[in-house]
């Protein structure tokens, strides 16, 4: 299929993670793969099957990819110094759920969170209609808080930390 | 991807109001349907507009976002409350083909209930209800 060729808001984006409680995390060369792979995590309400995966309910995708980061040097005689980008890390998300305490997924990565060890796929989506874009990662979950400030509704706050750095792959459908 | 083109959006409006209200007439604009219909359904359209980014690239667009307002008409208030929720549910929230086959991939629409009025006149419930779609182009 081709690639979506059109400016979408942001919120076209959704996110989707594996749904067993022990899940086997995609290789490095899956993430990039969506024929059964990728496409299997994201839901039909996206452009995926949703056979192996889940939807996760965010307010907002935070900013993805990859960190920020160079070595700076100096070069005698030269009238500038110079750059040279160093190998980033991927971006760790940082995401903010309004809090069903009886919704699968919060609860899926509540326990993943408390476990510590748990390694599971998670996918960024962004669909058109009728075309998806799909960005694949494996993460850990740190960082669960509950926000129950009474001036709005329970917030559900937990960072996701990928793992290694190739660890995430683009595909699409 | 090129500006839509506002009859495609009248058209797929018109397509899919219908769709929700049947079997209550809808028409583009209210006219003398008062007289022999009890209950219909208009709609208006308004602010098409998708912000251009730059000056110098025409092509450099982002989402459009028009707005069509739709007024519930009824000579019977619980029928016209009753339409109104029909066009929440049914709208409310939406997301993907507009308009049916011929129409377009809208990536939300946005209803706001806006408020009830009666025209004493004419003996119909009115209900006031606005639609903002939002259309990547």
């Amino acid at each position: 299929m081709a690639l979506i060729d059109k400016v979408l808001p942001g919120y076209v984006a959704t996110l989707w993670c594996q749904d067993d409680a022990t899940p086997t995390p995609l290789t490095d060369a899956q993430l990039s793969t969506w024929a059964s792979q990728v496409e299997t995590i994201i839901g039909t309400s996206a452009g995926g099957t949703g056979t192996a995966g889940i939807q996760v309910p965010v307010e907002a995708i935070p900013s993805f990819g990859a960190d920020d980061a160079s070595a700076a040097y100096s070069v005698a005689g030269a009238r500038t110094g110079a750059k040279i980008t160093t190998q980033n890390q991927v971006t760790s998300l940082t995401i903010t759920a309004a809090w069903n305490p009886a919704d699968t997924a919060q609860l899926l990565i509540r326990d993943d969170g408390y476990s510590g060890t748990i390694i599971r796929t998670y996918v960024i989506a962004v669909y058109d209609g009728t075309d998806t874009v799909a960005y694949a990662f494996n993460a850990r979950v740190g960082g669960l808080q509950w926000d129950m400030s009474p001036s709005a509704e329970g917030k559900f706050i937990f960072t996701i930390h990928p793992v290694g750095g190739n660890s995430y792959g683009w595909s699409n459908n | 991807m090129t500006q839509q083109n506002p009859v495609d959006y009248a058209t797929a409006i018109q397509y899919q109001l219908a769709d929700i209200c049947d079997p209550y007439p809808t028409y583009a604009n209210f006219n003398r349907n008062y007289a022999t219909e009890s209950t219909f359904v208009t709609w208006q359209l308004r602010n098409i507009h998708q912000p251009v980014y730059t000056g110098q690239t025409q092509n450099n667009k982002g989402i459009d976002t028009p707005v069509f307002q739709i007024s519930l008409f009824s000579q019977s208030f619980n029928d016209a409350l009753n339409l109104s929720n029909t066009v929440l549910q049914e709208l409310h929230g939406y997301s993907g083909q507009f308009g049916g086959e011929s129409g377009f991939f809208i990536a939300k629409a946005d209803v706001v209930w806006l408020y009830n009025s009666y025209d004493n006149e004419l003996g119909l419930n009115q209900i006031f209800l606005d639609c903002t779609i939002y259309v990547p182009t």
